[in-house]
This record gives structure tokens, C-alpha cells and sequence, in this order.
């Protein structure tokens, strides 16, 4: 009984009604065995959970602490005295912009960079894996070797074209380059796109649907799954990348949360270390719901796909 | 839609307003990035006859000197500004640039900061960009590459017409900003190396503090003692290519030779003997280790220090760190500092480094303008009042007398040491050449330190190592 | 697999119909991947030649463009002849990829097949597994993992049940990759979510059609997930072998490529070189053959990929 018991403590919807109300039939053997079950992969699953989890435990408890105690007690998970100043100190900013600034700016960079993203990364997907054209095979390989060159050699030439155009210090240089999709999100659409049987295409093509209408009615709702892990990562990426609002946004009033965060931290001079753990907790707030709500379409997927069969 | 634009064009406008100065040579560079595109296309292509399509070798980097326009009436100006640091720093100075704004109300300010190595990243790519901002915080380390390509601009003739007004600051001071004669940047705060001690451990361990002329026979002495009486790491921080250049500045010698072609002391004993002192204390676990000096202090920020967490009884830095050292320790500790320790025989290891500098750079369209503002915060007492010496002691003499009443603990221990210690300084030498950046990155700190220090070599091959990469890399500044 | 031949026999029937509806589809392709070939055309070709002409240049990233000098292949002579760094660069990073890629995809896979159980809170579970990932590259990040993994920290704290004395795993020339790499295998969270929503696509009648006809669990992961997962397997595998040859952030955050360069990795010698010691040309020619090495073991794969990777449409033209 004891391991039941924990079994259900340890479950994360421990306190869900539901749940409650089906825990205690233990009538059959079965359900017996499948309880003992359940308990050893919660058991398993959880403790697993924990080691994920620690450095957000050890973020949140040490943006708690008063700031002369963070590193003489940086291992200590529990704070000896809990304060919100550092939250406070964060918030405030630099000089008279505050990161309610930094948050809005970050908001409409990354969610304007995610729906342009997924989208044309979707479109442009379809097009390489499902229609036959003269070059597909060049172009594809081209993309490809896009994301081989790394970054550092193309920032320079980069910047002097924007600066050429006068785009510097606007949304133009973060958020043009998201029109054409992005190569990983177009490649991994491509993966998911091939997997849906051609025989559907054909079916849709016999009632009169043309490559337009395929896409838009049959492709985009099978490949849900993989929009919907493209709308994270792509929400994640675009949040944290600091790089390029770095290079292409001047004045402090357009700065995003990750490139305010990197603005606390002087290597050889005062830092205010509980004001980074502080803003740095927060900065995650956006990504973790953002991930919370759309990974529910993950499962949904399931019931979507299953209809073709 | 509708939603997107609004919000894209909120943001333009306080963009629009200062497109015009964001991209000064803006036909030129149009041209010259045309220009190297077709070379590039072509030059895949024809790799062969390509020496010829390069362009015409360039002249040398010769900046047009400012020159100080004749007074006229308040004309609208428009000048940006770049500097790395943390929110304390970027706080303070916002503040003064809003100050100045208001006193002159023809003048716009548009200012950018960021992390350091953020800064560095961000203005290098500007320089490339021909958009630099027309004043920008610069280091001693760089200074003398960005002078050499000509991107900061001499700011003698400023000086010299009292735009930049230096009556009230000691030469000493202004130095380390003149590369080849020519003043380039303009020091915002004195530094110099120190040993800050808590008092508390020395107690202890029935230690009395060093005294100024200590030697670093002394601090093996002490620190031995403080791993046995205190149990405590007698120091920290003392593997630095600072130090290494300090340990020939006390025998008269320096790193780099003057003209910046080739190593600049002829004997390695000093530092051979200086390695082999490290790895005593490293045995004796007086000082962290290597490993736990790289995992956890080196280069990591001051609070992270050990005698900022309680683990050393001291620590070497720059005297301006003193103050994050102290608000990290807390309040109950007390820290004394002392001057970094000499070789025995040799003279005083200390000398004055500005901290950082503003440089007015080659794109500006304003030099005077921007020197105005330099001056501004070099000489004016209000605006230091709000800077508070975060850069570094002021250099200006009345600025510095005018705060010292309103300074804190660790502050004050900061100006009194920097006084103290300027009256036995070595003169400073000129700043690094070009190339060193490469040397201290890639060869002294992974190749002669972490190498020694993990027994991999013994400490007279790393310095004979050092030598030849030294002059290996300095050569290429002949040219 | 189940190989239809098509297109083959099609393609026999050539036909003036067909012919249109060729010409046609060429309009309908380009005009669907339209959008990222302007992109490519407008904003990433340029830079990307641009690039590749400073690797045969002296180009200093301080300097504007016009002072870039033509050297020929001296960047490239360097970098195979007198820079011993560049070798070190090379290994750490090959080191770093052989064993964190194979050793994160595993997991990756693992947790996701896991998590992909009708079960309640799984949102939950996966919420806690994509966490490390999400807090990636931050100043944060570093700063623990250096506390983690430092002297006192909590992996000593853990081996000194087992009676391992204690080390400075991150500090130790011998260890401090191996940190790094712990590091990757941790944040497998996106290639776990990949997988995850790769899994939810296989419909699950083939699961039950397998239950039905007795097979275990070990033959129904043989039979019917591995292949049918196995474009996205193919994804993971390739996006991770070229993301690990770039691994940048966590060596330049956390360890700065020391102890004795050992964990120095390519992009960020790429990076030290290009913006520390302005000699963008070397960055360049470094780039590009980085470039270069990538797209030889990107094409391997390519290559194999037909023997092993299952598609519900078969490959075309």
C-alpha cells in the first residue's frame, strides 16, 4: 500500500479529482499490477526529472538571495533569508529603460520572427518534398550547406550589406532573413512532410485539388507535430539569440531581454550577480509557457494523423 | 497585419531620426563592398589571375587630424556613444549623458553598451562597417592597433586649443592614451595593481600586512604561513601576464620592447624563477591550483574571487575592483591594500594604467563636439559626483578633491592607495603592440602558465617558448 | 521497404500531357520554395562569398574591405603547416562530436519513447526534460556548471559515496571536455522533442495490429518504429553532427577553450581569431574548410541514408 501511496505523491496531478477518485480501485490484478507499473516508471521518470531541474531550482534560489551571501553559499539550494530585491534591482534596468522595455521589444521581435518562420519554413518545405522540379536536387543542397559555414566569418559582410541598406537600428536585418524560412525548420518540415503517404496528395489531386490546396488542406494539418515543435524552437532560438539584435539594434530602447542580461555582467568590474540570476529566471517565464501550451498540440497530432489509416 | 506594422513602425522612430549619422561614408562603402563582391565572384572562379583583380594596396592609415572648427553659433548636434560594463556602469553614465543633454540642449546623445566581450564584438564589426560611433570606451590592450589602423583619432589639437582641457590633470596621468607621441585616448580613471589583504586572516595567522616594498620572496613567506595558521590560500590572481610584465617593470625591463618588435628583457631568470615560485605554492596549496583557478577565479568576475568568498587572504587585481571586492565580502571584513611585491633587488613593480578610455573615433563627423563631452566628464564636478570614480580614480586633480569627503570604505582605500602608490611608480610603457591580444590568448596563458602549471614543461623551456612566440608575433609589426 | 517503381514506368510514358504538367509543376515548385530562394539570393549568398573571398586575403576584420590584401593559399598553408593550434582545434572538436552527438541522440530517443506513453503528466515530464535546454547558453548556465563541477561542488559531493576523491573535473586538462560534453548530452531536449513529434505521427494502428499478431516490445520498436521514424532519425543525426562540428557557446562561455586549449573548439578558435585577434582572412579560410569538412560527412550520410531511411514517398528525379 505504502508503495501506491507514493506513487501517487510523487505524480505530478496528485491533486487532480480525477485522479483521486480512480486511484483506490485496486479491485483486480491487473489494475494491481499496472498501479506497480505506473509507480516504477514515476519512480524512474521523476527522480530522472530532478536532475533536469536542478539548475531551475538553482537559478530561482539563487536569484532569492541577498547578494553578498549568492557566492559564499552558491552550492546551498535553500537560501538562508529570501529576498525579492534582486527582482527588483533587474527589473529597473539600465538607466531609465526598464525591461518592461526589453520584454516588449523582445516579444513582438520574437513572435513576428516565429510566425514569419514557421510558415515559410512549412511552404518552402512542401515545395522541396513534394513537388518535382528542375533543380530541386541543387537548390536543396545549397540550404543545406548554409547552415555549414559558421556564423563568425558571415557577421562582418552581413552587417556592411544591412548598413548599405540602412536597415541598421530597425526590425528589417532580424526579421527579412525569417521570409525565406529557415533552413533546419525547412529540412526537418521536409522529414515530416515525406512521411505522409503520396497516396493522400493523389486521392486530393482526383477531387479536383491542385498543389495549393494540398498543401493548405491536407499537408499543414497532418504535419501539426512538426509546426507545432518548429513554433517552439523557433520561439526559443529567436528569444535567447543575442547575436544579431547585438549587432543590428543601437540604441538600448530596442534591445531585446538577451541582450539586456548580457549587459549586466562586467568581468572586471562591480556586477550585480542576484540582478542576473534574477532576470535570468524571468527571462524563461515566455519560453517555458509558450512550451507548456503548444506542447499539448504535440499530443494532439496523434488522433489527427490517425485518421488517414 | 495591421498590429505588425503599427508595432515595426513604433519602433522606427526614434531609428529614423539618426539614420543619417548611423552610416557616415554610406556612398563610398556602397562602392567598396561592389567592389570586393565582384572581386569575390570572380576570384572563385579565377583564382588564378586574381592578384590582379585585388584592389590597389591601400595607403597607410593616415586619419585626418581633428582639427578645431571655428566657435559658431549652437548648431544641432548628433553624437553617439559606445561603452562596455555592468548596470552600476551603465546607469551612471546614462545619467551624466542625460546631464550634458540638458546643459546643451543643441546636442543629442545616442548611446549604446554593452558586456565586454559583447563590446568588442559589436565595435569591431562597426569599424568594418565604417559606422563606428564617434566616441568609444577603449582599452590599454587595444589601443594601439586601433590608433595603428587609424580608426581613433589624435585628439592633440583639441588638447591644445583647450576644447579637451587637461590644466588640471598630471601627465602621469594622460600617458598611457598618447601612442607614438599622439594623445589617442583619454584616460577616465587611474589604476594600478595592488594586493588587497584582509586584515582579519593577517591577524590570524600572526602576520603584520606587507609593507609596501614587500617582495615576492615575502608573499611565498606569508602566504606558506596562511595555509598553516589560517588555513586559508595566501593569494590568488598572481599568473596573469600582468604580473609578468610587472616583474621586468621592476628591474627597469619591460614585456614588449619600445618599438614593439620583439620581446623587451633579456634574462629569463626573473620569470623562470617567478613560475618556479608558482609551483611551490601550488604544491603547498597556498595558492588554488591551476585547475581550480581556471574553473573557478580565473577570469571569472570580482565578486567570484577567493578573497572575495572567504577562501585567500588575498588577491592581486586593479585597484578599481577593490570596491566590487569589498561589497562582495561584506561588510564586516576589512581590506587593506597593499603594492604588488618586487623581485628581490628590484624597484617598485607598480605603475599608473587608465582603467579604460574614451577615444573619439574616425567616423565621427563631430570630433569637437565629441571632445566637448569628453571634457565634460573628465573635468566636471557634477557629473563625477554621479560617476562616483566606478571607472577609476578621476585624473582631473580639483575632481578628485571635491570627492573625496563623500567616499565610502572601500573607496577611500582606493583613492589613499592610488595616491600612495603613484609616489613609487615606474613610468608607464608604451602601450601593448599590435598582436599581443594573440600572444597573451593563445601562447602565455595555455602554453607557458596552464603548461607549467600541469607539469607539462619545465619553467625554463616555457619561458624560452614565450620568447620565441614573442618575437615570432612582434616581428610581423616591422613589416 | 516498399519500393514503387513509379516514377520509372511513368516516365516511359512520356507524353505531351505529361510534358505541361512537368512545366507546370516547375512553375508550382519554384513558387513554393520562392520565398527562401529571394532570402538566399538577397541576404545569405552575398556574405557567404564575400567570406570565402577574405579567405584568400590578409583581411583584418578592424580595416574596411578595400584593405584586404590577395594572399593566394597562404591562410590555408598556415593553418595545415605552422599553426599548431589549428590541429588541437580540429581534435577537440572531433573528440567532442564522436562522443556527445551519438551519446545525446540516444538519450534524445530514449526519453522521448518514454514520454510518448497515454499516461497523465507528460506535460509535465517534458516540460522538466526540455528544461536544461532552454536555458542553453546563458551567463547563468555557466556560472552553475562551473559550481557543478568545481572542487566543492555537487559531482564530487556525489562520488564521495562511491569513495572517488575529489577533482576539479572542469579545470583538469584530462576531464574538462568531458564536462562539456555531459554538458550536451543534458540539453537533449530539442532533438527529444523532434523525436517526440515524430513518434506521434506513426499511426498507432500499426502498433495494434502488431499486438494483435503477438509481436513484443522489442520487434514492434524493430519493426515498426525505427523504420518509420527513421526520417527524423536521419534529421537529428545530420542537424546534430553539423551543430556538434560548430559547437561554439559552451566552450566560449565556460571555459574559454582552456585548460592547454583542450577544449578549444573549432568555431571558437574561428571566433578567437576573427574578433579577438582581428585576422578575419584566417577565420575565413578556417571557415571554409570547416565548411568543407562538414559537408564531406553531411554527404556520407546523405549517401547512406537510402539504405536505411524509410519514406512514405519515394525519392523522385
Amino acid at each position: 500500500m505504502k508503495a501506491q501511496i507514493s506513487s501517487f505523491i510523487l505524480h505530478p496531478l496528485f491533486f487532480t479529482p480525477k485522479i483521486m477518485s480512480l486511484s483506490f480501485d485496486l479491485s483486480t490484478p491487473k489494475q494491481k499490477q499496472e498501479l506497480v507499473k505506473s509507480f516504477f516508471y514515476h519512480l524512474f521518470v521523476g527522480g530522472f526529472c530532478l536532475v533536469m531541474v536542478y539548475p531551475l531550482l538553482w537559478l530561482f534560489s539563487s536569484s532569492l538571495k541577498p547578494t553578498d551571501e549568492i557566492w559564499r553559499t552558491v552550492m546551498q539550494l535553500i537560501p538562508s533569508s529570501i529576498t525579492f530585491d534582486n527582482y527588483v534591482n533587474g527589473w529597473a534596468g539600465f538607466g531609465n529603460i526598464s525591461f518592461t522595455t526589453f520584454y516588449q521589444n523582445s516579444l513582438i521581435y520574437t513572435v513576428l520572427a516565429t510566425l514569419i518562420t514557421v510558415f515559410f519554413s512549412g511552404m518552402v518545405a512542401y515545395g522541396f518534398s513534394r513537388v518535382n522540379f528542375i533543380g530541386r536536387k541543387f537548390w536543396f543542397a545549397c540550404m543545406i550547406t548554409t547552415l555549414m559555414l559558421p556564423v563568425q566569418v558571415v557577421i562582418i559582410p552581413q552587417y556592411i550589406m544591412f548598413s548599405n541598406l540602412k536597415w541598421l537600428n530597425t526590425l528589417y536585418p532580424l526579421l527579412l532573413p525569417r521570409f525565406g524560412g529557415q533552413a533546419f525548420f525547412i529540412f526537418m518540415i521536409m522529414q515530416f512532410v515525406r512521411g505522409i503517404p503520396k497516396e493522400l496528395d493523389e486521392a486530393a489531386e482526383i477531387d479536383g485539388c491542385g498543389k495549393v490546396g494540398i498543401f493548405f488542406r491536407i499537408i499543414l494539418p497532418l504535419i501539426q507535430p512538426a509546426l507545432v515543435t518548429c513554433a517552439i524552437f523557433s520561439f526559443y532560438w529567436t528569444w535567447e539569440d543575442f547575436l544579431t539584435p547585438l549587432i543590428y539594434l543601437n540604441s538600448p530602447k530596442l534591445y531585446t531581454v538577451s541582450l539586456a542580461l548580457r549587459s549586466f555582467a562586467d568581468p572586471s568590474a562591480n556586477t550585480d550577480w542576484g540582478a542576473i540570476f534574477a532576470m535570468s529566471a524571468l527571462s524563461l517565464v515566455p519560453v517555458f509557457i509558450i512550451f507548456i501550451f503548444f506542447q499539448r498540440y504535440l499530443v494532439q497530432g496523434i488522433s489527427t494523423t490517425g485518421l488517414k489509416g | 497585419m495591421l498590429l505588425d506594422f503599427c508595432i515595426l513602425s513604433d519602433l522606427n522612430i526614434p531609428i529614423s531620426k539618426r539614420k543619417k549619422m548611423s552610416i557616415p561614408n554610406k556612398k563610398l562603402s556602397r562602392r567598396k563592398f561592389l567592389q570586393a563582391a565582384a572581386i569575390a565572384g570572380g576570384g572563385a572562379v579565377l583564382t588564378a589571375c586574381a592578384p590582379a583583380a585585388t584592389p590597389a594596396p591601400a595607403a597607410p592609415a593616415k586619419p585626418a587630424e581633428a582639427k578645431p572648427a571655428a566657435p559658431a553659433v549652437a548648431k544641432a548636434v548628433e553624437l553617439r556613444i559606445a561603452w562596455w560594463g555592468g548596470q552600476d556602469r551603465h546607469d551612471r553614465t546614462i545619467k551624466v549623458i542625460d546631464m550634458y543633454m540638458k546643459k546643451n540642449p543643441n546636442v543629442k546623445i545616442a548611446y549604446e553598451f554593452a558586456g565586454f566581450a559583447d563590446h568588442l564584438t559589436k565595435m569591431t564589426t562597426q569599424a568594418a562597417g565604417n559606422s563606428l560611433p564617434d566616441i568609444m570606451q577603449q582599452d590599454y590592450a587595444w589601443i594601439a592597433e586601433w590608433a595603428g589602423r587609424g580608426l581613433i583619432i589624435p585628439l592633440d589639437n583639441l588638447a591644445t586649443s583647450g576644447v579637451l582641457n587637461f590644466k588640471d590633470v598630471s601627465e602621469d596621468f594622460l600617458k598611457g592614451g598618447r601612442i607614438g607621441g599622439k594623445l589617442v585616448a583619454v584616460n577616465l580613471g587611474a589604476n594600478s595593481q595592488c594586493f588587497s589583504c584582509d586584515v582579519d586572516d593577517f591577524k590570524k595567522a600572526g602576520l603584520e600586512l606587507p609593507k609596501d616594498n614587500w617582495t615576492w620572496e615575502d608573499f611565498e613567506k606569508t602566504a606558506m604561513t596562511m595555509r598553516e595558521k589560517a588555513g586559508k590560500w595566501g593569494g590568488s590572481g598572481i599568473s596573469g601576464e600582468q604580473i609578468w610584465k610587472s616583474l621586468y617593470l621592476s628591474l627597469g625591463e619591460w614585456a614588449y620592447a619600445d618599438n614593439g618588435y620583439e620581446i623587451g628583457y633579456k634574462d629569463d631568470t626573473p620569470f623562470v624563477n617567478h613560475l618556479k615560485m608558482l609551483l611551490r605554492l601550488q604544491k603547498a596549496n597556498a595558492i588554488p591550483n591551476r585547475a581550480e583557478d581556471l574553473a573557478t577565479f580565473d577570469g571569472k568576475s570580482v565578486e567570484q574571487q577567493p578573497l572575495a568568498i572567504g577562501k585567500a587572504a588575498s588577491d592581486s587585481h586593479w585597484s578599481n575592483q577593490v570596491v566590487a571586492v569589498q561589497k562582495a565580502a561584506g561588510d564586516t571584513r576589512t581590506i587593506k591594500m597593499v603594492p604588488l611585491p618586487r623581485p628581490t633587488g628590484g624597484k617598485s613593480s607598480n605603475y599608473i594604467k587608465p582603467s579604460q578610455f574614451f577615444s573619439v573615433t574616425r567616423d565621427s563627423k563631430a570630433p569637437e563636439e565629441a571632445a566637448k563631452f569628453i571634457d565634460y566628464f573628465t573635468n566636471d564636478i557634477e557629473a563625477n559626483d554621479v560617476l562616483f570614480a566606478e571607472r577609476g580614480v578621476p585624473i582631473a586633480n580639483k575632481v578628485r578633491e571635491a570627492m573625496t569627503p563623500k567616499l565610502g570604505k572601500a573607496q577611500k582605500e582606493m583613492f589613499d592607495y592610488v595616491a600612495r602608490v603613484s609616489k613609487d611608480v615606474q613610468p608607464i610603457r608604451p602601450a601593448d603592440p599590435a598582436g599581443t591580444a594573440d600572444l597573451v590568448k593563445n601562447v602565455y596563458n595555455p602554453q607557458v602558465i596552464d603548461a607549467v602549471m600541469f607539469e607539462k614543461i619545465k619553467p625554463e623551456d616555457a619561458a624560452a617558448l614565450l620568447r620565441k612566440e614573442t618575437n615570432a608575433l612582434l616581428a610581423k609589426n616591422k613589416k | 521497404m516498399a519500393v514503387i517503381p513509379a516514377k520509372t514506368a511513368s516516365a516511359k510514358l512520356a507524353a505531351p500531357a505529361q510534358k505541361r504538367n512537368f512545366r507546370q509543376s516547375n512553375l508550382i515548385g519554384y513558387i513554393f520554395i520562392a520565398p527562401w530562394l529571394l532570402a538566399f539570393f538577397a541576404f545569405t549568398l552575398m556574405p557567404m562569398l564575400a567570406s570565402l573571398y577574405f579567405s584568400f586575403t590578409d583581411y583584418s576584420s578592424l580595416d574596411s574591405l578595400d584593405k584586404a590584401r590577395w594572399v593566394g593559399l597562404q591562410n590555408f598553408e598556415r593553418m595545415f603547416t605552422t599553426d599548431t593550434k589549428y590541429i588541437k582545434a580540429v581534435s577537440a572538436t572531433f573528440f567532442y562530436v564522436i562522443f556527445a552527438i551519438p551519446l545525446r541522440l540516444i538519450f534524445a530517443l530514449g526519453l522521448a519513447m518514454l514520454l510518448n506513453t497515454g499516461r497523465k503528466g507528460m506535460g509535465l515530464y517534458r516540460a522538466a526534460f526540455y528544461a536544461p535546454s532552454i536555458v542553453g547558453g546563458s551567463i547563468a548556465v555557466a556560472v552553475m556548471w562551473r559550481q557543478v563541477f568545481g572542487t566543492e561542488g555537487l559531482v564530487n559531493g556525489f562520488l564521495a559515496f562511491f569513495g572517488v576523491p575529489a577533482r576539479t573535473w572542469l579545470g583538469n586538462p584530462d576531464t574538462a571536455i568531458w564536462t562539456l560534453i555531459v554538458l550536451a548530452v543534458w540539453q537533449f531536449g530539442s532533438p527529444m522533442l523532434i523525436f517526440l513529434a515524430g513518434l506521434k505521427q506513426i499511426p498507432t494502428e500499426f502498433y495494434e495490429a502488431a499486438s494483435i499478431d503477438g509481436a513484443s516490445g522489442i520487434r514492434k520498436f524493430i519493426s515498426i518504429t525505427l523504420p518509420l521514424l527513421s526520417p527524423v532519425i536521419f534529421f537529428n543525426l545530420i542537424m546534430q553532427m553539423i551543430s556538434g562540428l560548430m559547437v561554439f557557446t559552451q566552450a566560449f562561455i565556460i571555459t574559454g577553450g582552456a585548460p592547454l586549449d583542450t577544449t578549444l573548439f573549432y568555431a571558437l578558435y574561428i571566433y578567437r581569431r576573427a574578433f579577438e585577434n582581428f585576422q578575419m582572412g584566417y577565420a575565413s579560410a578556417m571557415a571554409w574548410v570547416l565548411l568543407l569538412i562538414i559537408a564531406f560527412f553531411a554527404a556520407i550520410v546523405f549517401r547512406s541514408s537510402s539504405q536505411w531511411v524509410y519514406y512514405e514517398t519515394k525519392e523522385e528525379g
